[in-house]
């Protein structure tokens, strides 16, 4: 299981869960800090951009993967891509690489070679803007996850299992997500079933909880609601985990709870890393 | 045997990996006296180098193909690892010139470079480098080949149906997706020195030389393990008892699970 290779012939797919609920709008850790919705969709564009660059070829982008975002807040639950792209279930990288909603010059810090930092401008590309509105439709997102997963292994039933990442601050208010979760993980490729991890953004400013291997040491009952949702990581994942300085074990769970921004890009990273492109 | 000239009997087969077009593959060979070494060559010494480009970095074929001719060319590349590291340098002395090039092509047929693209130029392509050279017996010196390595390109030499020598891989199970690789954008000489291989054997005429990529290295390896001959299939390969040609026969062993889907690569030298 875990173990076809990923190329043009035989794609996978990453589905984005967004959670666009107003609760999105306070600050990472709590204080006055970034907002919690910004510091996901930069995240998630930030993590776009490497998957792009990282499957470019002279010929152009590879089709490795395809991505969906499904945001969820108030009574929406739909695709979230920004800009032509919008309505969009699942792209090919090649269109994420070729149509970004716009693409903006920022500022990052770089040795300067003397042992100090110097800002230089780097393009920024971006397909997913920050929304914080309404409740919260987990259960919905996953569904609809369900739908767009089922019609993606009709078409690719021999590919690496997708991977679906939900980022999320709030607990479901559209029914226990556990049973839609569960039968997420059901559908299966003939490399093993599609593999469900789960990241909680904090509003205030606890330690996070990453990549846990059991539910003992959770601090509430949603934690451990969103740790049972969540699948073990494969191995070529844990073996990459355990590269970052994470403990892992055979039981360790896709989910990271009270995420701070350092834990954001790590679960992506993580959660997207694949050993057999072809 | 210092009276008679040696002959070196070459043939070189290369398919790219299952799914990517022939301009795609990233491995690359070179083989003495020109670079394009082929036939029964007649000479007191032969080099012969084979390189892996990786593939999630831009430009790799171009990088792979870059060390081998100056790997090829360097007369004491394959001697000491100082050698080694001169003909390192001298290929990454190039490369801003070879990335300018291709830029320039790039806008002349109108497709100039893209965002997604710029940091995998900035950061430079990566491959592995496998160099030899085949010496003949004159001036009392027993006949005997030197090689240098970084990476696991691959060089077996088999004699009286066993395998006498492996370099610098030995064992199947120490294959890995990152091996070490000499970055187009240079890397610190400490760095290098900790992971160039050399080695030095004597050879025999009778003795065959199979130089390979990862994906034949450790399928090679694989099945000397469990007491197979490896090189049987590779020594028929362009003769009346192959039952396949190269690519067939690669793409069985892909088929059968034998061999990873991978740019593969093998220069075949007898000695006469």
């Amino acid at each position: 299981m875990y173990s076809a290779e990923i190329s043009r012939a035989n794609p996978t797919s990453f589905v984005f869960l967004l959670d666009q609920s107003a609760s999105m709008q306070d600050s990472i850790g709590g204080g006055e800090g970034q907002r919690k919705c910004d510091v996901v969709a930069d995240a998630l564009n930030r993590l776009l951009s490497e998957l792009t660059i990282k499957c470019a070829k002279e010929e152009g982008v590879r089709d490795y993967f395809y991505v969906s975002v499904i945001g969820y807040g108030g009574s929406n639950v739909g695709p979230a891509l920004a800009g032509s792209l919008g309505g969009r279930y699942l792209v090919p990288l090649s269109e994420i690489a070729a149509s970004p909603a716009r693409l903006e010059t920022r500022a990052k810090k770089i040795p300067d070679g003397a042992g100090g930092l110097v800002e230089q401008e780097i393009k920024f590309p971006v397909w997913v803007d920050p929304v914080a509105s309404g409740g919260t439709p987990m259960s919905g997102a996953l569904t609809r996850a369900q739908s767009v997963i089922s019609g993606w292994l009709t078409e690719h039933p021999g590919c690496f299992p997708p991977v679906v990442l939900n980022l999320t601050d709030g607990e479901s208010n559209d029914g226990d997500p556990t049973g839609p979760a569960e039968a997420l993980r059901q559908l299966a490729s003939a490399d093993g079933p599609t593999l469900v991890f789960n990241l909680h953004v904090s509003s205030d400013n606890s330690q996070p909880i990453s990549f846990p291997d059991s539910d003992a040491g959770l601090p509430n009952q949603y934690a451990r609601l969103l740790f049972n949702m969540s699948s073990t990581l494969p191995d070529h994942m844990r073996a990459y985990a355990q590269q970052q300085q994470i403990a892992v074990s055979g039981e360790t769970r896709g989910f990271v709870f009270n995420a701070d921004m350092t834990s954001i890009v790590q679960f992506l990273d993580i959660g997207t890393r694949a050993s057999d492109l072809r | 045997m210092s009276a008679q000239t040696t002959t070196f009997c070459v043939r070189t087969f290369w398919v790219p990996k299952r799914g990517s077009s022939r301009q795609e593959y990233e491995d690359a060979t070179w083989v003495g006296p020109d670079g394009n070494g082929n036939g029964e060559i007649q000479h007191q010494s032969l080099t012969a180098a084979v390189a892996d480009g990786a593939s999630e970095s831009l430009l790799a074929g171009r990088w792979a193909r870059r060390l081998v001719e100056v790997f090829g060319k360097a007369g004491s590349a394959t001697r000491t690892r100082t050698g080694f590291i001169a003909a390192y340098q001298e290929a990454v002395s190039s490369w801003d010139q070879e990335v300018l090039e291709y830029t320039m092509e790039r806008e002349e047929r109108g497709a100039s470079i893209q965002w997604y693209e710029e940091p995998g130029l900035a950061k430079g392509a990566y491959a592995t480098i496998l160099a030899v050279k085949f010496s003949d017996g004159r001036e009392g010196r027993p006949p005997n080949w030197k090689a240098v390595g970084l990476g696991d390109s691959c060089l077996f030499q088999v004699r009286d149906e066993s395998l006498y020598a492996s370099f610098p891989m030995d064992d199947a199970a120490s294959f890995s997706y990152q091996p070490p690789l000499l970055a187009s954008r240079g890397t610190d000489v400490e760095t290098l020195r900790r992971h160039i291989r050399t080695k030095a054997n004597d050879w025999e005429r009778g003795d065959s030389f199979y130089l390979v990529t990862d994906a034949l290295a450790a399928w090679f390896l694989k099945i000397n393990e469990i007491e197979g001959r490896p090189w049987e299939p590779l020594r028929d390969m362009d003769t009346h008892d192959a039952k396949l040609d190269f690519a067939g026969w690669v793409d069985e062993q892909r088929d059968l699970g034998q061999m990873h889907n991978d740019d593969t690569t093998l220069i075949r030298i007898d000695m006469y």
